[in-house]
């Protein structure tokens, strides 16, 4: 039940070529770049809540690191931040970027197809400092794989323009309008990429607008839930050092969602264990750090980085996926379609 | 009207690399690279949903008969943030677009190309450019 092939590599060659602006400063490494996003961060105090705890609140994005590659090209070997000159390179490119946007007419020669028009995308505002997403191991690259890891079925997801499509099932969490994961519902995509943190005493919940996910994670030293109740996105718990906010999430069901775009990819054992850390720098960053160890699936743990900023503007809209979900039901009728089509075919040779 | 005119054939490997990836679902899964659609049609509707919106059209072919398309548009969060109101596209503008058809041969199409008639892109905007965008904020 096979497509015609119709590049499915297109969307990783896709994903870097579009974007390969992006990003922003960068959090929590030895000598971040000066923030852009946070240009008063130097004045600048940790607010705090009522009840004392650093506050984090606000509706954040990810969207300036949109493009930048989880795994660092080799070209720049153990460097994590752009120099200035690639920076303005690449601020450069993204400004072309979106005066494009702004362009009433169609380009002439434009071509038509059947991949995603560029005005579906959101946009970086700022280019992204950082050369990967990966920022530990110092190489920026993810460790290998374990063997038994390189043996799991990886759901078909929206990279792939060949899937198979024998059944619903057989497509990712994310097309199907389940969950992206953890680290799917934060790390940047072409769009959707809103994060709103709401606090209250002994509670910090995280609202993700794509696939509307609310993560509520308790800050009152409770242990974690019993090895038995497991979910997609895990048993969370806080705590504050200093001004970070550490969350450390497990009881994950394992076989759902993997680190790639959208939580595409190898998926997660469920020994998966999450570390993150949000540190804010100013008025309008955040530092966000994942530590992912999981030890079923990856040699070692590694630890991806990237800024949160806040935008004028920017808020996060409700994003109820399944109401309109018509591309699984083209992609399965069109597999039929497809099959039924190479059937006729094959009776004609006869 | 012309129904399904093969207009050209696109080198889907350049096509698909300077497109963006990882909307939320594969296209040409959904969509036939050997199905060619471009025509103009009166929009009778816009949903508003998730994970994209879906404009309707009435297409009418040169014998007069009236053939309802459904059009593929961005997620409507992302419309939002470039500016795009329900009220952006009234019912009864006519569009022109260009796009394939759904492999199963129904008359959905991905909207590769979306104009108003005298050339002008429907989807003009950035998401990063207009802070004033969304509704019931004030920039900074």
């Amino acid at each position: 039940m096979k497509y015609p092939c119709l590049v499915p590599v297109a969307a990783v060659v896709a994903g870097v070529a579009m974007f390969a602006l992006a990003a922003g400063p960068v959090l929590g490494q030895s000598a971040p770049p000066k923030s852009k996003a946070s240009p008063a961060a130097k004045t600048w105090t940790q607010p705090k809540t009522p009840w004392g705890d650093p506050d984090l609140q606000g509706t954040w994005t990810s969207d300036d690191c949109i493009g930048t590659p989880m795994n660092r090209p080799a070209n720049f070997g153990d460097r994590l931040y752009y120099t200035e000159q690639e920076l303005a390179d690449r601020q450069d490119r993204l400004k072309t970027q979106l005066q494009t946007d702004l362009v009433e007419t169609v380009a002439s020669g434009q071509r038509v197809g059947t991949g995603p028009p560029a005005h579906w995308a959101e946009r970086a505002r700022r280019p992204c400092r950082q050369t990967s997403l990966v920022i530990d191991p110092p190489n920026g690259k993810t460790p290998d794989l374990t063997a038994e890891a390189k043996t799991r079925r990886i759901p078909e997801g929206a990279g792939n323009n060949n899937p198979k499509a024998d059944s619903w099932e057989d497509f990712s969490y994310y097309i199907r309008c389940i969950s992206r994961g953890v680290p799917g519902s934060i790390f940047p995509v072409i769009y959707g990429n809103g994060q709103q943190i709401v606090q209250a005493p002994g509670f910090v919940t995280i609202m993700q607008e794509m696939v509307h996910e609310a993560r509520v994670i308790p800050l009152d030293g409770r242990p974690h839930a019993s090895p038995n109740i497991r979910s997609y996105m895990g048993d969370p718990r806080g705590r504050w050092e200093g001004n970070t906010l550490v969350v450390e999430t497990t009881n994950f069901l394992g076989n759902r969602n993997g680190l790639v775009g959208n939580g595409g990819g190898t998926p997660f054992s469920d020994a998966m264990k999450f570390t993150e850390r949000f540190t804010r720098l100013g008025p309008d960053e955040i530092a966000y750090k994942i530590t992912i160890d999981d030890p079923k699936t990856y040699a070692s743990p590694f630890t991806v980085g990237f800024p949160l900023t806040q935008e004028p503007g920017y808020q996060n809209f409700e994003y109820a996926c399944h109401e309109g979900n018509y591309a699984m039901f083209d992609s399965l009728s069109g597999a039929r379609a497809q099959e039924k089509r190479a059937a006729e075919a094959a009776a004609k040779k006869k | 009207m012309r129904k399904a005119l093969a207009v050209v054939v696109p080198a889907f490997v350049l096509l698909l690399a300077s497109t963006p990836a990882r909307a939320h679902h594969a296209f040409a899964a959904e969509f036939d690279a050997d199905k060619p659609i471009k025509f103009k049609g009166t929009v009778t509707k816009m949903e508003w949903i998730n994970p994209h919106a879906w404009i309707h059209i009435d297409v009418k072919g040169e014998d007069g008969k009236v053939t309802p398309w459904m059009i593929e548009a961005a997620a409507p969060n992302s419309l939002l943030r470039r500016g795009w109101t329900k009220e952006s596209l009234p019912k009864g503008t006519e569009i022109l677009v260009e796009g394939y058809q759904a492999k199963d041969g129904a008359n959905r199409g991905n909207g590769s190309i979306i104009t108003f008639t005298d050339g002008k892109k429907l989807f003009v905007g950035s998401s990063a450019g207009d802070p004033g965008a969304a509704p019931g904020t004030t920039a900074k």
